[in-house]
């Protein structure tokens, strides 16, 4: 449109030719230059009005007056820098903590995940209905994948491990920990992924026994294979056997796996296809619908043994199966989390409107004379609001500046907070879609802190408020106090979600472990490997490795466990082999240690005796249960003695230990904390026999765990040669003490504790220069009444207590609304808090005292300014 | 006041003045002058346009796209913003007389049998 636009010097130049063309036309009949020029002018009439009439025929006016505005409100706003920086300041802090949470929901929800066609991806989720109802993510069985892969032909299925595990790879005389995956024919095909080199897995190669292949991730071909372009068909050793490479994926290739690489799944229906330990997907084929898809899809898994024993089982209840977008199911866990942090982000932005509205409306007051001035000199009322709003939106705009800074600097802070891979998208770009968010956000905000002022200042009467210089009325105060409460109110909810998850962390984090923690260092390392699936070489490799161990010098002992307190435990199923419960199963939480685990970690014991040299291989099988699982088996009677099924052979039970905790993530319970402390059984490591060592070996990797006295130099270099002396090729994949497996454990709940607690902070800091904004202002405004009281006999502190009682009233109002919201909103935080109540005590007077305190600190702060205040001067300056 | 009568004024003209500087560009581009001299001369000298008052109505028959103007070079060697018909525009002509004459026709209607019956 502007591009049209004609210049007023083209349109002057044009009526200048006419005037010449007239000229001489009446030159040439035969008039003299001067007559001609008169004559042309008189003819053509005002050129003035012409010019003019073309000028404010075209959009220039507006675009000029617009200009105006803008250069006068930019004007204004140096004119107050301390305002200016104030709000733009506050306006920032809001909108970037804005910009920053929803960069994070738009990769996590809005964006598409990085595959070809995702909304034709799905998950199987189940939803049971009777006694034992749920609804949730589902993984399948040996049998299942089987009726999926062979009964669903709508469908292209695929089945994978759940989650990667450690394995050694020796490439030359090297050894490499890495994170491997396993996964079905099919698998890259249904994420729509080609590789860049070979191809996929074949049907032949995911038989059980078929050969052993792998793909590479693009990132392992260029470093451990430095990107050699004929590194098909080459045999690598990896778990100790030989696989041939037969594909490399491409460089922005990603998979839920996000493994270093990936091997065939082989899934047989005995083993661990027992189990629901293969995580489906599915990709829906052309031409079929999810409707479609999903009565396949139960018709397929009605005829598995799973679902008609829990149909045996469970006469009343009904299971029905059907597909989620990956999208969904990907993000499911995170949703509410980033949805709630969403919604905290926009009690700050509401609290940063509320302290600008208060701030614009003193200004606008104080600009009430100039307001008026320009009514009285013939502005429009139109005129004077759209100066206004331009102003506001200025203000936001530059708001807005800011807070794409201070936006992509908190997600750059936010990333560097979340471990690798914690979240399902490999990217939280500031893109498009961002910018345009917070460019909406902006103008709402102008809109929002803008409202309120222009309202007021549509009521400016001429005559009054050019006479008077008082213009901060009883009214206005009244409202700004109101702001202030309102901002309180909100700051309150926010201090309070915050106080009540970090009570929940301090909880969790002082659990009695049961164990002692300090002066422990362990390390892992990976035994998924051929050589260790024989029980002769696996007991030959635990003994030798833990007596270099304690050999070190100021080790006091050592030990290995398949898992540690504060890890998730291998489930396992056992049968009660006698009293009133014999015969029914118990899933229990199962952890395989060597004699010395009880010592090293000092568990307590409590009853019988711990594992000794003496249970071997050929032995009693025996083992030692916990106090949670004593107290199911015989409900206060001595366990010790009796016995139980496991895997099929009746085991002594020889003794009994204290619970220890450990990470709820293995579900044994739904609902629970993600630390507990659960029923769980230890058997001695010496027992297991090379089934089980391959099984739990392909999902955990076991714990060497070292107790010194004190600290020992270069211990972790020691336990590594210590090991390399059983086995040179056995690398540990990393040193761990207890504590960092606790933080490993508690890390959603840590990243939650300090993002609610930031914006709880910012919240806070918000309300408190609220606070203090208002009662300077109150100062600065009655300096003459208070000279005035003064000068009549009031102290200096009569006068301060005066004037900080619009200041803590208001916050004590805001206070009180934010007690009373936090108890109907705060309710939705039930799921999330262990070990409190939504309505804490402590973390509610903790709350309330912080901002009784904060509030009187910026009360306080600006009428120590009223002890200055001269009364004869203030009395003597009208 | 004065703005007002002006205004006043050009609404009374706004139709007629557009309809004939439209029929004037039939014949090919002519600057701002030529159109002027056309419609008085071909009026026989009855209608007398204000020239200036010409300029707001080219302005905003170009707005509308009815009429292209680009700069070139009068027959006697001056520079001269020409004034050309667009499709828009021929189209806008023939609407615009046919309009006319129905109106012209009905008001000679109106006005002769007043005529007759005073």
């Amino acid at each position: 449109m502007f591009g049209r636009k004609r210049k007023l010097d083209d349109f002057t130049a044009e009526i200048e030719a006419h005037l010449q063309l007239e000229i001489e036309r009446l030159r040439e009949q035969g008039l003299n230059e001067e007559d001609a020029r008169a004559s042309a002018r008189r003819t053509f009439g005002n050129v003035t009005q012409a010019r003019e009439t073309f000028y404010e025929s075209g959009r220039w006016v507006s675009w000029d007056h617009f200009w105006q505005d803008v250069r006068f409100g930019l004007r204004m706003l140096r004119k107050t820098p301390g305002f200016t920086v104030m709000a733009v300041v506050t306006l920032g802090l809001g909108i970037g903590a804005n910009t920053a949470i929803f960069s994070v929901v738009n990769a996590l929800l809005l964006n598409n995940l990085p595959y070809a066609h995702p909304e034709r991806m799905g998950t199987i989720y189940m939803r049971t209905t009777g006694p034992q109802a749920a609804d949730e993510r589902r993984n399948v069985d040996g049998e299942q994948w089987e009726l999926l892969r062979d009964d669903a032909p709508s469908l292209l299925c695929a089945v994978s491990s759940m989650g990667t595990s450690g394995v050694n790879l020796q490439a030359g005389s090297h050894v490499q920990y890495l994170r491997a995956g396993r996964v079905s024919a099919h698998y890259f095909d249904v994420l729509g992924l080609q590789p860049v080199l070979g191809r996929n897995f074949s049907e032949d190669e995911d038989r059980p026994h078929g050969p052993k292949t792998a793909v590479l991730s693009y990132g392992l071909w260029r470093t451990t294979f430095g990107a050699d372009p004929n590194i098909l068909g080459q045999a690598m050793l990896l778990k100790g056997e030989p696989y041939t490479i037969i594909g490399v994926l491409s460089r922005n290739a990603t998979t839920p796996l996000n493994a270093d690489l990936y091997t065939a799944l082989q899934a047989r229906r005995d083993g661990e296809g027992q189990g629901t330990n293969f995580e489906p997907i599915a990709r829906l084929r052309d031409g079929v619908t999810w409707q479609q898809a999903n009565a396949e899809m139960n018709r397929a898994l009605a005829r598995s043994l799973r679902v008609q024993n829990f149909a045996k089982n469970n006469p009343g209840a009904q299971r029905a199966y059907y597909f989620v977008p990956l999208q969904k199911s990907e993000t499911d866990m995170l949703r509410p989390q980033v949805l709630s942090l969403m919604l905290a982000a926009g009690f700050i932005l509401l609290i940063a409107c509320a302290n600008l509205a208060g701030l614009t409306l003193v200004r606008m007051l104080r600009r009430t004379g100039e307001i008026a001035t320009r009514l009285a000199l013939g502005a429009s009322p139109w005129q004077v609001q759209r100066q206004l709003w331009i102003e506001n939106l200025l203000l936001a705009l530059l708001g807005g500046a800011v807070g794409i800074e201070v936006g992509f600097l908190a997600l750059r802070g936010l990333l560097l907070l979340l471990p690798e891979h914690f979240l399902p998208v490999t990217t939280v770009p500031l893109d498009s879609r961002v910018l345009a968010f917070t460019l909406l956000l902006t103008l709402m905000t102008s809109i929002l802190f803008g409202m309120l002022p222009a309202f007021t200042t549509r009521k400016v009467d001429l005559r009054s408020s050019i006479a008077s210089r008082t213009v901060i009325g009883a009214r206005t105060a009244r409202l700004r106090q109101a702001l202030i409460a309102g901002e309180v109110a909100l700051t309150v909810v926010l201090l309070a979600a915050a106080g009540l998850l970090i009570r929940t962390l301090i909880h969790l984090e002082t659990m009695p472990p049961g164990f002692n923690p300090s002066g422990v260092i362990t390390a892992k390392a990976s035994l998924d490997d051929v050589r260790y699936h024989d029980p002769a070489a696996f007991r030959k490799l635990l003994n030798e490795s833990l007596a270099s161990m304690r050999e070190i010098p100021g080790v006091q002992n050592a030990a290995l466990g398949l898992t540690l307190p504060y890890e998730r435990a291998l489930i396992n199923g056992v049968y009660l082999k006698d009293g009133k419960e014999s015969g029914q199963g118990v899933e229990t939480n199962e952890v395989y240690v060597t004699s010395g685990y009880f010592d090293t970690l000092q568990i307590a014991l409590v009853a019988g005796r711990a594992f000794t040299d003496g249970d071997g291989p050929d032995a009693q099988p025996v083992v030692v249960i916990n106090r949670s699982f004593a107290r199911r088996l015989s409900h206060g009677a001595d366990p010790v003695g009796r016995y139980l099924n496991r895997d099929g052979k009746d085991v002594l039970i020889v003794g009994v230990v204290g619970d220890t905790v450990l990470s709820s993530a293995g579900e044994l319970h739904a609902g629970s904390a993600p630390l507990t402390s659960e029923e769980t059984i230890y058997v001695p490591a010496a027992q297991m026999d090379a089934q089980s060592l391959a099984l739990v070996h392909s999902f955990f990797q076991p714990s060497w765990i070292v107790r010194s006295s004190g600290p020992v130099e270069g211990l972790t270099a020691q336990m590594q040669r210590a090991l390399a002396k059983a086995d040179p090729n056995l690398p540990f994949s990393g040193f761990y003490d207890m504590k960092d497996l606790m933080a490993a454990t508690l890390v959603t709940q840590r990243i939650e504790v300090a993002l609610l607690a930031a914006m709880a902070s910012l919240a806070l800091l918000l309300s408190a220069v609220g606070v203090f904004a208002l009662v300077a202002n109150m100062v600065v405004q009655k300096t003459r009444e208070i000279g005035i009281r003064m000068a009549l006999g009031s102290t200096v502190g009569q006068a301060m207590l005066q004037i900080g009682r619009s200041g803590v009233g208001a916050s004590l109002l805001g206070v009180v609304l934010g007690l009373v919201l936090s108890a109907g909103a705060l309710r939705v935080m039930r799921g999330v808090l262990y070990g409190i109540s939504v309505y804490d005590v402590p973390t509610m007077a903790t709350v309330v005292f912080t901002l009784v305190l904060v509030t009187l600190l910026a009360t306080i702060l600006p009428t120590l300014k009223i002890a200055k205040i001269d009364p004869a001067n203030t009395l003597r300056e009208e | 006041m004065s703005t007002q009568e002006a205004q006043e004024r050009l609404e009374l003209l706004q139709g007629t003045l557009d309809l004939l500087i439209l029929r004037t560009l039939i014949f090919g581009p002519r600057h701002g002058q030529g159109v002027a001299r056309a419609i008085q001369e071909t009026s026989e000298e009855e209608l007398l346009v204000e020239h200036g008052a010409l300029y707001p109505a080219l302005q905003r028959l170009e707005q509308r796209a009815w009429i292209s103007a680009k700069w070139g070079v009068s027959s006697n060697n001056r520079k001269a913003r020409f004034y050309s018909l667009t499709a828009a525009g021929r189209k806008q002509l023939v609407k615009e007389t046919t309009k006319w004459k129905r109106l012209s026709k009905a008001i000679a209607r109106i006005l002769g049998s007043e005529a007759a019956e005073g």
